[in-house]
């Protein structure tokens, strides 16, 4: 048997044993997701923040003032990066190998998400689309809302294994499942 | 509550998400001004009780700076700017 020790995800001593069918509240893990930090310069901070909300196979997630990380499933960090040297006033730099991206997802998700961030998440406050940083699971993340029961959370790669088993934890009366995403 | 920061970026928040920082109050001296001013600056601070001004790092989210006017009694907020400009708005007025 080889083990492709290049490809290993940092999760994966998390995700080990029998894979289990995805329930409906699940929390998938996205093997090899593309994110890159963008800073806006002084000046260009409307014009950076339209550039990337109109850029396509990208979403931009709000970190700070001209401050995003730009999140790709579907095309490579090349693509993106040379996306993003086309704005101008932008700088960036690749963090796909120092965060972690999970997707959490099913009609509980708000409840379990209630014991994991103390920040109010109701869609009229923190609609679709929306992210932002805030502490989840004692830790520093980005939070996006991608769909009305769907959320991305982004957390460094060092504290992935305890945010994991944190929401596992939380999710359990819920039934969540876990898995890669591919 | 003061338990709960609206921070003009990222809305309201814990106070987990904050690290205290001190009175924003007393203005920091120049790089060549006396010794007695940067004593009294670093060293010696009032403890007031009341409404109070102070610098407060948002941490675990935007990770600006804030100047956070709150009531250290009461713990009533009254407002909260970021440090840039509440530092425009000293030098301006």
């Amino acid at each position: 048997m080889s083990i492709n020790l290049l490809q290993r995800h940092v999760l994966e001593d998390h995700i080990s044993g029998f894979e289990t069918d995805p329930n409906p509240n699940h929390l998938a893990v996205v093997r090899r997701p593309v994110i890159f930090s963008v800073l806006a310069h002084a000046g260009h901070e409307a014009a950076v923040a339209e550039a990337l909300k109109a850029a396509s196979d990208l979403a931009p997630r709000f970190c700070g003032p001209s401050e995003w990380l730009a999140v790709s499933q579907t095309v490579g960090a090349e693509t993106i990066g040379g996306l993003l040297s086309n704005i101008p006033g932008a700088s960036f730099a690749d963090q796909s190998d120092g965060k972690v991206l999970m997707t959490i997802s099913g009609p509980s998700v708000r409840k379990i998400l209630a014991k994991c961030v103390a920040v109010d998440l109701h869609s009229d406050v923190f609609a679709e689309g929306d992210s932002a940083n805030m502490l989840c699971c004692h830790v520093a993340a980005n939070v996006a809302r991608t769909g009305a029961d769907t959320f991305e959370i982004i957390v460094p790669r060092s504290f992935a294994g305890s945010v994991f088993d944190e929401l596992m934890e939380m999710g359990r009366e819920h039934a969540l499942t876990r898995g890669f995403s591919d | 509550m003061a338990s709960l920061i609206t921070c003009p970026h990222c809305g309201t928040r814990p106070k987990e998400e904050f690290s205290i920082r001190g009175a924003a109050a007393p203005k920091r001296p120049s790089a060549t001004a006396k010794d007695e001013d940067w004593h009294r600056y670093v060293y010696v601070r009032d403890n007031p009780k009341g409404r109070y001004q102070e610098y407060w790092h948002h941490v675990a989210g935007c990770r600006r700076f804030l100047v956070v006017d709150r009531d250290n009694l009461t713990h009533e907020v009254f407002g909260v700017t970021d440090a840039s400009d509440f530092e425009r708005a000293r030098t301006a007025g």
